[in-house]
């Protein structure tokens, strides 16, 4: 098994994000994260369920029935926007643990920091790259991301600071 | 280019099977000569060894963006600097 460096692993996430929003087709935002678990790629049909829970502990988890099911678990109370960025995170559990996701190969190269890529991956999940490109050349400013993309303004803060993907 | 096409090829892997399907029987080829690569690079990318696929889209990825680097160069002074006197050195430098 290889290790891979913090530059490595974005690169990866953000190409597996953007993956999912091609499949979707989106044009313009917001990404429809509701849709995907609506309408998972076949092969997520087992893997993308959600499930509206009362909880005090935790915004959303990722968890699989003995059957393999998997589906993530969402607080029914969050707002809209925080609803969002908890599904994008943890849709990246399901991807991983998933049949296809571990015949890729993902558990030995993003498990070990799973947080920290969840939530990177959220980000370019919920804000792609050729999106957010297109919002900065029409005059979009950080403080319109958070709307113009239904996600947390905490979140559009840090997604603004990161540079384009390299296509060199 | 290049780049951009692996990024596609990644992109794609996660919701094709046929990308890891390929790469698995051992027919990544067969994918990358799709692609925009050139020759080279493709033979190079072709005869990468990986345990899995997120492993060999990494080491791509170390591949490509080594070609895409410049070569380093070696920035020496001038060895007719030492020649000329120092304040036509300074002049020199604040013209530059």
């Amino acid at each position: 098994m290889i290790s891979i460096t913090p530059e490595e692993g974005r690169w990866l996430l953000r190409n597996l994000a953007r993956g999912l929003v091609e499949y979707l087709g989106v044009v313009e935002p917001p990404v429809p994260v509701e849709e995907l678990l609506e309408h998972p790629p076949s092969l997520y049909d087992m893997d993308l369920g959600v499930v509206n829970m009362y909880s005090h502990l935790w915004d959303a988890t990722f968890a699989r029935t003995p059957s393999q099911r998997g589906s993530i678990f969402v607080r029914i109370d969050l707002p809209s926007d925080e609803r969002r960025y908890a599904l994008a995170r943890e849709i990246l559990t399901a991807l991983i643990t998933s049949v296809h996701g571990r015949a890729l190969g993902l558990p030995d190269l993003l498990l070990p920091s799973l947080r920290a890529w969840a939530e990177f991956f959220a980000r370019h999940l919920l804000v792609p790259d050729a999106l957010v490109d297109a919002f900065r050349q029409r005059g979009g400013d950080e403080n319109g991301l958070a709307e113009a993309f239904l996600i947390p303004p905490r979140v559009a803060a840090q997604r603004w600071d990161e540079p384009a993907l390299s296509m060199n | 280019m290049s780049m951009q096409s692996l990024n596609q090829l990644v992109a794609r892997s996660i919701i094709d099977p046929g990308v890891v399907q390929a790469f698995g029987a051992g027919h990544i080829g067969d994918i990358l000569s799709d692609l925009d690569f050139s020759s080279e690079l493709r033979g190079r990318l072709s005869e990468l060894k990986a345990e899995t696929w997120a492993e060999y889209a990494v080491m791509a990825y170390r591949v490509i963006r080594a070609a895409a680097q410049p070569a380093v160069r070696i920035q020496l002074p001038s060895p007719a600097e030492g020649l000329l006197p120092s304040q036509v050195r300074a002049d020199r430098r604040h013209v530059a």
